[in-house]
């Protein structure tokens, strides 16, 4: 069993070419320097895949890994991260999920998996405990996210299996195909699905048998006695125990960010009819949760009447729920129910998906796109049918929904339209907020480390406009106020830091950082109770900054500066049409150079010599000077 | 046939969130650490349906595993509580494949089966569950439900399956 209390001690490569599997213990000194999860991702990806590795060859490397507080009682920590050189952005890749997989992960015995190569014929991975066995998929081709999981318990006559797979998205090498667990539990940004297909791989299917011992069980209980304690007299509570994330909708409706028809608008008439609230009221059947965690905010829904009656399924969280109603303009939420089932089934990220289809109306509805091109899809706002016929052609690559499988940014430039309204930054799709009205956010998008994306930061103090908490806070007052631009430098670099931490840990950033259940010191003192190892608040700060450090070095290795760092000109030109924020623009140059400052960059972006030494990242300094990137001196500055 | 009038566990399909805190929290009364698969609880879950269904002994009246233990080490004492003699048991599982509601597995290591003692009226699992699934309260345990049947009852109400 494991050396060390809190993981489980091992790390399981696995080598689809050659067929080779290894198990090797967890390093120490990999713990303390990044934790779990996504910090030991991360090192190793900037270890093993180089600048000049492609995202869908054999040597890209998918890997999973889980942290020191999965599997325990603690109650918010039960997520994985899945991490890959991204196919769509080409940079670095990396999702999350919760669910049940995970702790099954640590319970058959491994911190984190790493798959390389690829195999000659499909295959899916069974871990059981210290048995791994390559099993043939051929008869998995082509089936559903659903069909694939029943299947695979039904050939391992198990129920209880842990399983994540791809769906038929991937294996047509969509750009944004995602990594399914529990059915409905999907790490699907940054298209690691479709890394998992290159390596013909369909899914990982887990069994455990082994368990979790923590260092100091008394400190454990009274810590996670208190998070109990303080949970279930949360306002939030439940909110989020009967609406999940799909609470936000009718939230950003009122604070005028809802991205309404590809960001033309930013409240939307029928928010009302697609809110979460009217989702609990008629919709839901029960609730359910992840792993040990005492918020069960995901709900199964059940359409009884109208349109696609008899569907049911699990979620939908806010993402996909304003994906494919608002942004799409469709105020049909039985329509938008079948749609995130579709890409669920389909193995599809909701988001990028319906950045795409949002893209595409938006330039149909100006003109610029005719139904000659769109295979005679009537592209107009809210189209329901249109929608569904699309997220098939996407998934399948047929007609028109090719060109939109690779992703916005490349969609544009082969269709040459479009371009200036193709929403991404660093290739990813933008999420449901606007940034316009949220400038924390704006810039957590600009900067994050795998593009457009508010989970590396989530600033959600920004949300409450309370001067006297970014006063508190960072000695800026502005900080905390969400149409100011002044100090989100310093709100962004503290809040990516501990987001950082939070992935390492693989607890949930709703409870853990939205609800502020884990702030920096108590995140120290339960890992410290878990592990044993001396961590505290400080050095959690450090180890989150070491975390976005190394993922920033590992971006600048692929060619990213400055000028990639950027939001799309909508938001920097055209004022927000209406809603709470009317009149809000974003301006990114000052706001830019205050993080860089914060951060210890320079002017382009890329991390100072002195700042990686104090990060103790001196591979990364190395690996600079060979690369002949001057990390301290580059000057110009674009854009 | 004379019932047992006991306090038993109960589990509430509707109320559980599938969350499996009960199983976390039971492997660590009973062994000092974390994990599902020394626990004395275990949640059935389908998620395809979002069906999450908790399974423990419910000790009851007529017990299948009880009966086809070929070496009798399942016993009853003087409450009604069924617990396993460890020094009769082979760990030969058949007392896990009779139990109606699979509500039986073996320890991992030492083969024994893993039977709900209640924490001797402490009942860790049911002070610990979220969502008020797990009760514990005076019942009687004459017949239980398989859980096919309970799946299928429960999808109806949901109004899921008709």
């Amino acid at each position: 069993m494991s050396n060390y209390f809190g993981y489980a001690g091992r790390i399981l490569r696995v080598n689809l070419t050659k067929n080779k599997i290894v198990t090797k213990p967890t390093e120490k000194r990999l713990i303390m320097e990044f934790v779990g999860g996504r910090g030991f991702n991360s090192k190793r990806l900037y270890s093993e895949v180089a600048a000049d590795v492609d995202a869908l060859s054999p040597e890209n490397k998918l890997m999973f890994a889980t942290g020191p507080l999965v599997g325990t009682a603690f109650p918010l920590g039960a997520r994985f991260n899945v991490s890959a050189k991204s196919p769509l952005t080409g940079i670095l890749g990396d999702s999350n999920a919760g669910g049940h997989f995970a702790p099954e992960l640590k319970f058959a015995g491994y911190d984190q998996v790493i798959i390389e190569g690829r195999s000659s014929k499909p295959c899916y991975i069974f871990v059981q405990d210290q048995e791994i066995r390559i099993m043939d998929a051929e008869h998995l081709v082509a089936k559903d996210v659903y069909e694939a999981t029943e299947t695979i318990k039904k050939d391992l006559g198990d129920r209880q299996v842990q399983i994540a797979t791809t769906g038929p998205a991937a294996e047509n090498f969509v750009l944004y195909a995602g990594i399914f667990a529990n059915l409905a539990r999907p790490a699907a940004r940054t298209g690691m699905g479709t890394v998992m297909a290159s390596k013909n791989l369909k899914a990982i299917a887990l069994r455990g048998t082994g368990n979790v011992k923590i260092a100091d069980f008394k400190t454990f209980w009274k810590i996670a006695e208190e998070v109990e304690k303080e949970t279930f007299v949360h306002p939030q509570y439940w909110p989020r125990r009967v609406m999940g994330t799909t609470r936000i909708l009718s939230l950003a409706d009122k604070l005028g960010i809802l991205p309404t028809r590809h960001f033309t608008s930013a409240t939307f008439e029928d928010a009302a009819e697609v809110s979460g609230e009217r989702l609990a009221r008629e919709y839901n059947v029960k609730s359910r949760a992840c792993f040990s965690c005492i918020v069960p905010c995901s709900r199964i829904y059940a359409i009884r009447e109208g349109d696609y009656a008899g569907l049911y399924g699990e979620g939908p969280e806010y993402e996909a729920l304003s994906s494919f109603t608002a942004r799409v303009g469709n105020s049909n939420l039985n329509l938008a129910l079948k749609a995130v089932d579709m890409a669920n089934k389909l193995g599809l990220d909701a988001i990028s998906t319906a950045e795409c289809i949002a893209w595409a109306m938006e330039l149909y509805e100006r003109g610029e796109l005719t139904k000659k091109e769109t295979d005679d899809l009537e592209l107009k706002w809210g189209n329901g049918e249109a929608i569904l016929e699309l997220i098939e052609k996407i998934a399948h690559r047929e007609g028109f929904g090719d060109l939109l499988a690779d992703g916005v940014k490349i969609a544009a430039e082969k269709l040459g339209k479009g371009k200036e309204i193709a929403f991404h930054v660093k290739s990813l799709e933008l999420i449901q907020a606007d940034p316009r009205g949220l400038k924390g956010y704006g810039l957590g998008y600009a900067v994050s480390s795998r593009g457009a994306d508010h989970l590396r930061s989530e600033p959600f103090l920004e949300l409450s406009d309370d001067p006297e908490k970014g006063m508190k806070m960072f000695g800026i007052p502005e900080a905390t106020l969400r149409l100011a631009h002044k100090g989100k430098g310093k709100l962004i670099r503290y809040f990516e830091n501990w987001c950082a931490i939070i992935d390492s840990l693989e607890v949930c950033k709703n409870l853990a950082e939205n609800m502020e259940l884990l702030p920096l010191n108590r995140a120290a003192e339960i890992t410290k109770a878990v592990t044993g190892f001396s961590f505290t608040a400080n050095t959690m700060f450090e180890i989150g900054e070491r975390i976005v450090n190394l993922e920033r070095a590992f971006l600048v290795r692929e060619g990213i500066t400055r000028k990639d760092d950027y939001l799309p000109t909508r938001f920097l030109k055209e004022p927000l049409p209406d809603g709470n924020s009317k009149g809000a623009v974003f301006e990114i140059e000052p706001m830019l150079n205050e993080y860089y400052e914060e951060r210890g960059w320079d002017s382009n972006g890329i991390p100072k010599t002195e700042k990686l030494r104090k990060m103790r990242l001196e591979y990364v300094i190395k690996d600079f000077k060979r690369n002949t990137i001057r990390t301290s001196k580059k000057k110009n500055v674009e854009n | 046939m004379q019932l047992i009038q006991m306090k038993r566990i109960l589990a509430d399909v509707d109320r559980c969130s599938g969350c499996r805190l009960c199983e976390a929290v039971c492997s660590f009364t009973h062994e000092n650490h974390f994990g599902s698969s020394t626990s004395r609880i275990t949640v059935i879950k389908e998620d395809g349906f979002g069906f999450d269904l908790p399974v423990l002994c419910g000790h009851c009246d007529h017990c299948n595993s009880m009966e086809k233990c070929p070496s009798k080490a399942l016993e009853r004492n003087a409450e009604g509580l069924i617990f396993v003699n460890e020094e009769k048991c082979t760990g030969c599982g058949k007392c896990a494949k009779a139990c109606v509601v699979g509500a039986i597995k073996l320890h991992p290591e030492k083969f024994t089966p893993l039977i709900c003692d209640l924490c001797g009226g402490k009942k860790s699992c049911v002070e610990k569950c979220p969502t008020r699934a797990l009760t514990y309260t005076e019942a009687k345990m004459p017949q239980p439900k398989l859980h096919s049947k309970v799946l299928k009852e429960t999808l109806r109400r949901w109004g899921i399956i008709v």
